[in-house]
């Protein structure tokens, strides 16, 4: 039975009829869902005369979406992001499903997306209220913290400078004090190279789940790309072609290390299938193509004039 | 497929009867037939597991797992079971359970007949069995959770709980064992003598393979009765080589 279960007219309308209102599911055809994984597997792997004689779905369930979730960080190419104006009070909340960032960037006038560089050079740390004679000071047995850090009330502090506009304004030192202080840290040697850019900074309040970022991104348009688990909805819980293999293998030898009585060379075997496969779909996702690497690959040919 | 219950019984009463050794009345027969399809019929379960540990063959006809498993279908049977508030209840006919079946119905729409016409499907998913103490630490595990599409059931002596998105009240069924309905030679008596009465009378439900099977299981039962130590120990002879030659 072919695998495609849709009529061309059903693929391209949508089930609504009409061309690109979004209900459609384009491009749905590259990824396999988990629930086909774990049957898949089942069928394939468990039974009489397999290696796997007997295996609850549950864990097989289980191990799909660990695999899932060990896949989203490194294997899976990351495609979640979100865009938002940065509000006057320097932060963009993180996305629901965020697990970490791959790219934090903002949009100048040309839709060309410009990298802000993380700082470890601010952050905001929990603040303790303290009396005149410096204690701590207690509500019944527990600690009163001040709202916001003074760290954070003296960067926040910088952006009441203004900008030259929501659409990017020109780069201006006087109007981007954090990058001034920034170009200042070590200044006496010479300007620190890791701060040398004038793309603006940010840092990730963990504790808030919030990006914070410097004065002069106020009023931008910023681009976070970011990595999920790849569980957070059911839609979701789809996973490439290219890795379906991988993950099965990755299912079966978590299983096979987990249960007892399984000689040891077996469970090597399958560690050593599982990260070949693995190997295998994280070279195919990475998107390594003959015409792009050529592409890139001109750039010997440019001189470098001194 | 049956086995006639008068062949079984005129079969035992003549090796019973060879050299005036002694009678099995039908009322005894019903007792020992019973007896000897419940044997037969049990040890089949046991034969699955030790053939399922040795490696089959090919042949079309002789294969100890599909001849076993051929002889069980006859008693494979599936059945809505019926919930009664918080538990399920299987139906009375079962012998032993085998899989929970839950209709897990989802909607989504389709272009056809009409655009957005809301389509209805009905997937039937595996019901797992899990013990209550791992039902506990599961259904707190955010992706071990059972859900519709993932359900699981724990067994208890009032009936089976079946938990999915939550519990679930409606679309379950299982697959499962029949008893093997009771055997009966059933007979009236006409000038003192017991006549076969066909229209009253239970056939064994056991596979007709298993003929020769039952005559010998009777018979060892009957030896028994009729005091006939000989008779007992050449059913039983049979009945190990038989055995012997089965599963060598």
């Amino acid at each position: 039975m072919a695998l495609i279960n849709q009529t061309p007219e059903e693929y391209y309308l949508g089930p609504d009829g009409v061309w690109d209102s979004g209900d459609e599911s384009y491009g749905n055809y590259q990824f396999v869902s988990i629930a086909d994984i774990i049957n898949n597997f089942m069928i394939s792997h468990v039974g009489q005369d397999k290696l796997i004689t007997k295996v609850r779905r549950t864990d097989v369930a289980y191990w799909a979406q660990r695999a899932i979730q060990e896949f989203s960080f490194d294997v899976l190419p990351q495609d979640k992001s979100i865009e938002i104006e940065v509000p006057p009070g320097l932060y963009m909340v993180l996305p629901q499903d965020y697990v970490n960032y791959t790219k934090l960037s903002w949009v100048d006038n040309g839709g060309i997306e410009r990298i802000i560089y993380r700082t470890n050079l601010t952050s905001n740390p929990e603040a303790p209220t303290q009396n005149a004679a410096g204690e701590y000071t207690f509500n019944n047995t527990e600690l009163i913290t001040n709202a916001q850090s003074e760290t954070l009330t003296r960067w926040n502090a910088r952006s009441a400078f203004p900008l030259g506009g929501p659409g990017g304004g020109n780069f201006d030192l006087t109007n981007n004090p954090d990058l001034l202080s920034l170009y200042a840290y070590g200044g006496r040697y010479g300007i620190d190279p890791e701060n040398a850019q004038s793309n603006g900074t940010f840092y990730i309040d963990n504790v808030n789940g919030m990006i914070r970022f410097s004065s002069d991104i106020r009023g931008r348009i910023v681009t976070l790309k970011y990595i999920s688990d790849g569980l957070g909805s059911l839609e979701d819980m789809t996973v490439h072609k290219f890795a379906m293999d991988a993950i099965v293998k990755h299912i079966a030898y978590s299983i096979l290390s987990t249960r007892s009585n399984v000689q040891e060379y077996i469970v090597a075997r399958f560690k050593k299938m599982a990260s070949a496969a693995r190997r295998n779909a994280k070279i195919r996702l990475s998107e390594l193509k003959a015409d792009l690497m050529s592409q890139v690959f001109r750039n010997q040919s440019k001189w470098i004039k001194h | 497929m049956a086995v006639s219950v008068d062949t079984v019984y005129q079969r035992v009463l003549a090796i019973l009867n060879k050299e005036q050794r002694g009678y099995v009345t039908p009322q005894e027969f019903n007792l020992f037939a019973n007896q000897a399809q419940l044997d037969i019929f049990e040890q089949y379960f046991y034969d699955i597991n030790q053939f399922g540990r040795i490696p089959g063959n090919d042949t079309e006809f002789s294969d100890m797992l599909n001849i076993l498993n051929e002889k069980i279908n006859i008693f494979e049977t599936n059945a809505a079971m019926t919930y009664g508030g918080t538990y399920w209840s299987t139906p009375a006919n079962l012998y032993r359970l085998g899989t929970i079946v839950y209709d897990n119905v989802t909607t989504s729409k389709s272009l056809y007949p009409a655009p957005n016409t809301v389509v209805t499907t009905t997937t039937q998913v595996e019901v797992e069995r899990i013990n209550y103490n791992e039902f506990l630490y599961i259904n707190q595990s955010p992706i071990a959770k059972p859900t519709n599409s993932r359900p699981v059931f724990v067994a208890s002596t009032a009936g089976y709980q079946v938990y999915g998105d939550t519990a679930l009240t409606t679309g379950v069924r299982c697959n499962y064992i029949k008893k093997p309905s009771q055997v009966e030679w059933a007979y009236q008596m006409v000038f003192g003598e017991a006549l076969y009465n066909a229209n009253d009378s239970n056939n064994f439900e056991l596979h007709s393979s298993e003929e020769t099977e039952l005559v010998i299981k009777i018979l060892e039962f009957a030896g028994l009765v009729v005091k006939d130590l000989s008779i007992y120990g050449i059913a039983t002879q049979i009945n190990a080589q038989t055995n012997q030659q089965e599963k060598a």
